[in-house]
């Protein structure tokens, strides 16, 4: 079972986090998504992903900038979603901009964490992510469970 | 007076009677008042019945003394000089009395006359073949009376005429003085345009004097240019009597000028347009600043649109920056370090070195665009005026820096700071970066000293100081202080991105005021600003 929907569009950035993840044997456990039009087909089970087994992620780490569909609509679409506004979404970003987050955070954002360009920094900012989302909280009922 | 007009509104004239009274309409044309006081020989003043003893008493002395007269020359010279002396006593009191009274010498006189001199004498018996004689006499005697009646008539109305004339020429002197005395430019043009007074501001303006500008037709002199057809013009001025606006009109020396005209109509007795008066104003130096401010602020608003186009694109720049330029740093940085760990054995201390520097670079990179990134949104941001407690506002800077005084001895020296009108958050910003400074550059002392406090306050303005005896710097390179990325010293000695300093000169200058500084050489340095307080505060 997969926990963490990692959405990015960016395959750098995609190893780094991966590789920070593997610190706690968590990178087995992140679906990649590489657009926001991606992510919500995961969430609804659809498109390439219509045959997964249903239950929604522990996390979701979304970038902002995207292709098609960008963060901020996707947050707005989870956290509108009956069905999906449980899930917590830990915006990742490169921006400090105060505008984007200002408006995750009136979206209902559960985190907002702008990517430290200093490698540690951001390994220990994944690292404390993911172990506290897919390990220390208790996810709402409904999501996938730990094995 | 009074009492005389009261007497001729009762129809009792003691001068005009009744059956003359529609010939003394007839025969003037002055009003009725100025006719009572006329009529009335003696003046206005006599009382009317000693005007009347006057008046008969005339009429009676002339009939005695014409019958003496007659009587005597009769006796001793010569016969039938009766009838003009009779005639001669009617004219004399119609001259100089009344008609009244020349009527009741005419009356008498018949009687005398049928009394003394006609046949029987001494009787009042009139015979039918003397009826004609009487009736001619009376005839003629009371077209003498009429006569004289119209002569001191047309006497007074010439006399009233004059007076009235006079006083016109009098208060037409007086205007004409004192409509040169005035500083506006008046003159007055007959309905043709001819230029029939022409005061001395007009002379002023235009250049050519009272007896130049006369008789000249005003729009030709002046080459006049209307802004609206003349005939519209006109129309106006006839219709409401008036007309303002602004015309375009030479000098002598031929200079075209603005004005501002205002036309006046004068209507005649008859209410027929006479003259117009025309006041003008010279806005000529009016309509040049106006054109100037127009001008300029054409200018202003052509500029805040390319200033407000530019602070969109920066805007759009620095969001670029913020996300774009960040991403590939922080690659850069992490698989340099990932190459770090993963070649840690293998490679040499030279390389590790160059691996070292690598990350410090990637690093250094990260906080000068995080920096710069800060520095221009505090040129954008919109400033939160408030009610801001400096004093506070400096604990809580000197506690955000509490991380870079542990384990050092600083000696803190806090004066009184007033309260003050201004955005908070920038306002701490700057205290935080002029605290974090003063720290930073007292690294090297023993003891550091750091003193905050208020150097002057006046109104509207304060001036606030932070003074340390840190390592100081030498004032020739005080103007490169508060440039964006311009530092004094190394990096090595001291670390910074040299963006602190223009981040406090960029919020002090949006709070109105300035900021320099004072130093030497391992002798302290010394911050000064000052904030004036914003608009729309009135305390």
């Amino acid at each position: 079972m997969r926990r963490i929907l990692l959405v990015e569009d960016d395959p750098k950035d995609v190893e780094l986090t991966l590789t920070a993840l593997e610190e706690y044997n968590l990178a087995n456990e992140v679906v990649l998504a590489r657009d926001g039009a991606e992510a919500l087909d995961y969430l609804y089970c659809r498109g390439d992903f219509a045959g997964r087994s249903t239950g929604n992620p522990a996390v979701l780490l979304l970038d902002l900038k995207l292709p098609k569909v960008d963060g901020l609509e996707v947050l707005h679409q989870v956290k509108t979603d009956e069905t999906l506004k449980m899930i917590p979404v830990v915006v990742l970003t490169s921006s400090r901009e105060e505008k984007d987050m200002v408006a995750s955070y009136k979206l209902g954002v559960n985190a907002y964490v702008v990517k430290p360009v200093d490698f540690h920094e951001f390994v220990n900012a994944i690292k404390e992510l993911g172990m506290f989302w897919a390990i220390i909280n208790e996810p709402p009922p409904g999501s996938l469970k730990k094995k | 007076m009074t009492i005389l007009r009261r007497r001729s509104d009762s129809g009792v004239s003691p001068s005009c009677p009744a059956p003359h009274r529609r010939k003394c309409a007839k025969l003037t044309c002055v009003n009725l008042e100025v006719r009572a006081e006329a009529m009335e020989p003696w003046g206005p003043q006599s009382p009317p019945t000693l005007a009347a003893i006057q008046n008969y008493g005339l009429a009676v002395l002339a009939v005695s003394m014409a019958v003496a007269g007659a009587l005597l020359l009769d006796r001793f010279f010569a016969r039938d000089v009766e009838v003009p002396l009779f005639l001669f006593a009617v004219a004399v009191t119609a001259w100089y009395g009344t008609v009244r009274a020349a009527l009741l010498v005419l009356i008498l006189s018949c009687i005398s006359f049928d009394f003394f001199f006609v046949q029987p004498l001494h009787t009042l018996y009139i015979s039918g073949s003397d009826l004609p004689y009487f009736v001619i006499f009376a005839s003629f005697a009371s077209l003498v009376t009429w006569f004289s009646a119209i002569r001191r008539r047309v006497e007074e109305q010439l006399r009233q005429a004059r007076d009235t004339l006079q006083i016109e020429v009098a208060e037409r002197t007086q205007q004409a003085s004192l409509l040169n005395l005035t500083h506006d430019t008046i003159f007055v043009r007959d309905m043709s345009g001819v230029i029939t007074y022409w005061n001395k501001g007009a002379q002023e303006m235009y250049g050519w004097t009272a007896a130049e500008a006369m008789g000249k037709r005003s729009h030709e002199l002046l080459k006049t240019a209307y802004p609206a057809p003349i005939e519209e013009i006109r129309g106006e001025l006839l219709a409401s009597g008036r007309w303002e606006g602004e015309l375009e009109k030479s000098r002598a020396d031929g200079t075209r000028i603005a004005v501002a005209s205002r036309w006046s109509l004068r209507r005649d007795d008859d209410g027929q347009p006479s003259a117009v008066m025309e006041t003008n104003n010279d806005i000529t130096e009016h309509k040049r600043r106006e054109q100037e401010i127009r001008t300029l602020n054409g200018e202003l608003g052509r500029r805040t649109t390319e200033l407000e186009a530019t602070n969109k694109e920066l805007e759009a720049f620095a969001y670029s920056i913020s996300h774009d330029l960040r991403a590939p740093l922080r690659h850069m940085a992490g698989f340099t370090e990932l190459l770090q760990k993963s070649t840690a054995s293998t490679l040499n201390e030279k390389s590790q070195r160059y691996i070292k520097m690598i990350l410090e670079s990637a690093k250094r990179m990260g906080t000068l665009i995080d920096d710069l990134l800060g520095f221009s949104r505090i040129s954008r941001a919109e400033a939160h005026e408030a009610q801001v407690n400096l004093d506070q506002l400096v604990q809580e800077a000197i506690s955000e820096i509490r991380q870079e005084t542990d384990g050092r001895e600083v000696v803190w020296t806090i004066g009184a700071l007033p309260a003050w009108h201004g955005d908070r958050s920038m306002l701490r910003l700057v205290f935080v970066n002029l605290i974090s400074n003063a720290v930073k550059f007292t690294r090297t002392r023993p003891q550091a000293e750091i003193e905050i406090g208020c150097k002057e306050q006046r109104r509207g303005q304060v001036i606030l100081f932070v003074r340390d005896n840190g390592v100081g710097f030498d004032m020739k390179y005080a103007n490169k202080l508060f440039g964006v990325f311009q530092r004094l010293h190394s990096a090595e000695a001291f670390e910074g991105t040299g963006i602190g300093l223009a981040t406090v000169q960029r919020i002090v200058h949006r709070h109105g005021g300035k900021v320099w500084a004072e130093g030497q050489v391992e002798q302290g340095a010394t911050f000064y600003f000052s904030l004036s307080k914003l608009q729309g505060d009135n305390s």
